[in-house]
């Protein structure tokens, strides 16, 4: 395989559109963006250029990959549950510039602030950058699998604010 | 007026690290200490699960090194399922581990820690990361992210996908390898291999040799080392008997499941993480001049313990390594040379596991029968040596859980270099963001994963470095 070519990349990279489900299973509510994704590839019918991926807690990672790579998808949304102070479940879009410019950190991959590759990656790729997020629920103080009631019931919103925003959605 | 100057990234859960410097009335450092958050209930989560469910749950505690905890644990459910996965099995581990291993490396060097000796550590934040870097070094940029690339292809190939792997199960490897597959790693290996030899090469040029002094004297402390090797006393990331070496180069060995017979665990009230140490040399002390009990582990460690690499590229430059430094090597910036070694070890441990014949047998996995017992899994993670200790009941149900990470195990050599850091740089009260930088990048030589479970998305503030006086007054606040 020739360096560099196109079949050298990860497959998500030759995606036109590309979701990361992002968070930690292990912390309840926090794995919403992960539960999303597996809700679309249980329940749902997705075209075929788009590709959907559970990054977990690994999502700098990829977004390192992304950024370096020769070919990228056209849009890339990113769904993750932060604490607003909102209702339990509310979903809602994270315009970039809402999030707070702050220091490239580099102890580790863990604190590479994702918000900065997210706008480097909108600047310099030209991809179209998009975050939807979910008001998580009361924060766990242990590990518990699963999402609360509130958020659970979040998802299929989600998958409407899909099917209304990027791309055909039909159920299973 | 005694001062306390904090560096404390904030993150989504209660942060990743906080450094804290107290100064004295003279406005010298009397002390440093690096905090960092404990993932909480992880054992307790796991009792009463299938032992089975934990190599695909464990991937999850961290998304930075998710092939290593993958692992452990799978080794550790061998064990306790009383199931030795066949040949082809342990080399398709062993292979994927390789080439985790050079995907994690290669981002450290050029583009976390690189970015400190690339762009310099006094350049600004904004500029000290990645893009300056691509920027800086363009051509060397492309072909580390080609190759970076070609890494995450090889696990896709090798795994079925690169993030959350399920691939390693109790007894073996789910997926053979199909002749054409290997075929195509092979000639993608060949890649990673030159990436391998180009980075020692330019580092040892532009990097090394430039801030020699900076080397000799950042972060500066005298430990033991902690790493795996074979029974041959050969470099092993994958399997083996953990070797402990004591500062002046002696050693005890022992398999992985007495290490609590040497390893024993202090705790501070001041920190979340607890501070493993070397139960046989005596107490802990992490005082700079006379430690006791102390080791690290990682790259620097594993270099330390090995007799020798059983890979001839990276012999070489093993043996140039000891000719500079001696054995065991103390310098604690000499963990980013120590990691190009392992670099480049991995590149060709990766051609050579894709060259054995067995690589592409079909019988991958042994049958595993759930029973009582107690498995300890262990693996040279990229960060240190990493152990999951699984202990199981008649139906394969876990009844007990123990981890050590590799961060854990180099706590106390982290606070130690921080704290020999900030001494040598904070005089008479006088500090300057260059001089934090500097006591980061003695951080960063370790290469730390500091806390295995958060991430962040709306994080405000990263560094914040709060001056408070002896009443506890906050005097001034300074941010990034």
């Amino acid at each position: 395989m020739e360096e560099g070519s196109q079949e050298s990349l990860p497959a998500f990279c030759r995606a036109k559109t590309l979701v990361l489900g992002c968070g930690n299973i292990l912390f309840g509510d926090d794995g919403f963006g992960c539960a999303l994704v597996e809700y679309l590839e249980t329940h749902c019918r997705l075209p075929e250029d788009v590709c959907v991926l559970d990054v977990g807690t690994g999502v700098r990672n990829l977004l390192f990959t992304l950024l370096l790579s020769p070919q990228r998808p056209r849009r890339l949304l990113l769904v993750d549950s932060v604490d607003v102070g909102s209702s339990a479940g509310e979903l809602f879009e994270m315009p970039l510039e809402q999030i707070a410019k702050v220091k490239e950190h580099d102890f580790s991959t863990h604190q590479i602030p994702t918000s900065n590759l997210l706008r480097e990656l909108q600047t310099l790729s030209g991809m179209e950058v998009r975050v939807l997020a979910c008001q998580t629920g009361p924060r766990d103080q242990e590990i518990r699998l699963g999402l609360s009631p509130a958020l659970q019931e979040a998802l299929a919103h989600a998958v409407d604010w899909l099917a209304k925003e990027y791309f055909p959605v039909t159920q299973r | 007026m005694a001062q306390t100057l904090i560096i404390q990234p904030v993150s989504r859960i209660e942060g990743h690290a906080k450094v804290t410097i107290q100064l004295n009335d003279a406005g010298n450092v009397e002390s440093a200490r690096v905090n960092v958050i404990e993932l909480r209930g992880f054992e307790k989560f796991c009792v009463g699960r299938p032992a089975e469910e934990l190599p695909r749950i464990m991937p999850r505690i961290c998304g930075v090194c998710p092939w290593s905890h993958h692992l452990a644990a799978a080794k550790a459910c061998d064990i306790v399922f009383g199931a030795e996965p066949p040949p082809a099995g342990k080399k398709l581990r062993e292979l994927c581990n390789s080439v985790a291993y050079m995907e994690e490396h290669i981002l450290h060097f050029y583009f976390l820690a690189g970015a400190d000796f690339l762009l310099g550590p006094d350049a600004d934040f904004s500029v000290r990361n990645v893009l300056g870097i691509l920027q800086a070094q363009p051509e060397v940029g492309k072909r580390v992210v080609k190759v970076r690339h070609l890494c995450a292809k090889m696990l896709e190939i090798l795994a079925g996908k690169s993030i959350h792997p399920q691939v390693a199960v109790p007894g073996g490897f789910s997926k053979p390898l199909a002749a054409e597959e290997r075929d195509r790693l092979r000639a993608m290996a060949e890649q990673t291999l030159a990436l391998a030899k180009f980075s020692l090469d330019f580092a040892e040029e532009n990097v090394f040799q430039k801030y020699l002094e900076t080397v000799k004297s950042l972060g500066t402390i005298t430990t033991g080392f902690l790493g795996t090797v074979q029974d041959n006393g050969a470099l092993n990331l994958y399997e083996g008997k953990l070797r402990l070496m004591a500062p002046d180069g002696t050693f005890t060995e022992f398999p992985y499941d007495h290490y609590t017979d040497y390893i024993s665990e202090h705790l501070e009230s001041w920190s979340y993480l607890k501070f493993p140490y070397a139960k046989k040399w005596g107490h802990f002390s992490m005082d700079l001049v006379k430690p006791s009990g102390i080791y690290r582990t990682n790259t620097l460690a594993r270099m330390n313990v090995c007799d020798r690499i059983d890979t001839p590229l990276a012999q070489a430059k093993l043996e140039e390594f000891r000719q500079k430094f001696g054995r065991p090597a103390q310098l604690t910036l000499l963990y980013h040379w120590a990691r190009l070694i392992e670099l480049l070890y991995n590149a060709e441990n990766t051609i050579r596991l894709l060259e054995d014949p067995e690589i592409i047998s079909t019988e991958t996995r042994a049958k595993a029968t759930p029973r009582a017992a107690r498995g300890v899994g262990c693996v040279e993670a990229p960060r240190g040596t990493l152990l999951h200790d699984y202990t199981t009941d008649d139906d394969g149900m876990i009844t007990n859980v123990n981890l050590i990470v590799g961060t854990t195990h180099n706590n106390a050599p982290i606070n130690m270099s921080v704290t020999q850091a900030a001494r040598s740089m904070i005089h008479d009260g006088k500090y300057d963001q260059g001089t934090l930088n500097k006591i980061e990048m003695a951080i960063r030589a370790y290469d730390p994963c500091m806390s295995c479970a958060t991430h962040r998305l709306d994080g405000k503030i990263s560094l914040k470095i709060s001056i408070f006086d002896a009443d506890g007054n906050l005097t001034a606040t300074l941010t990034n």
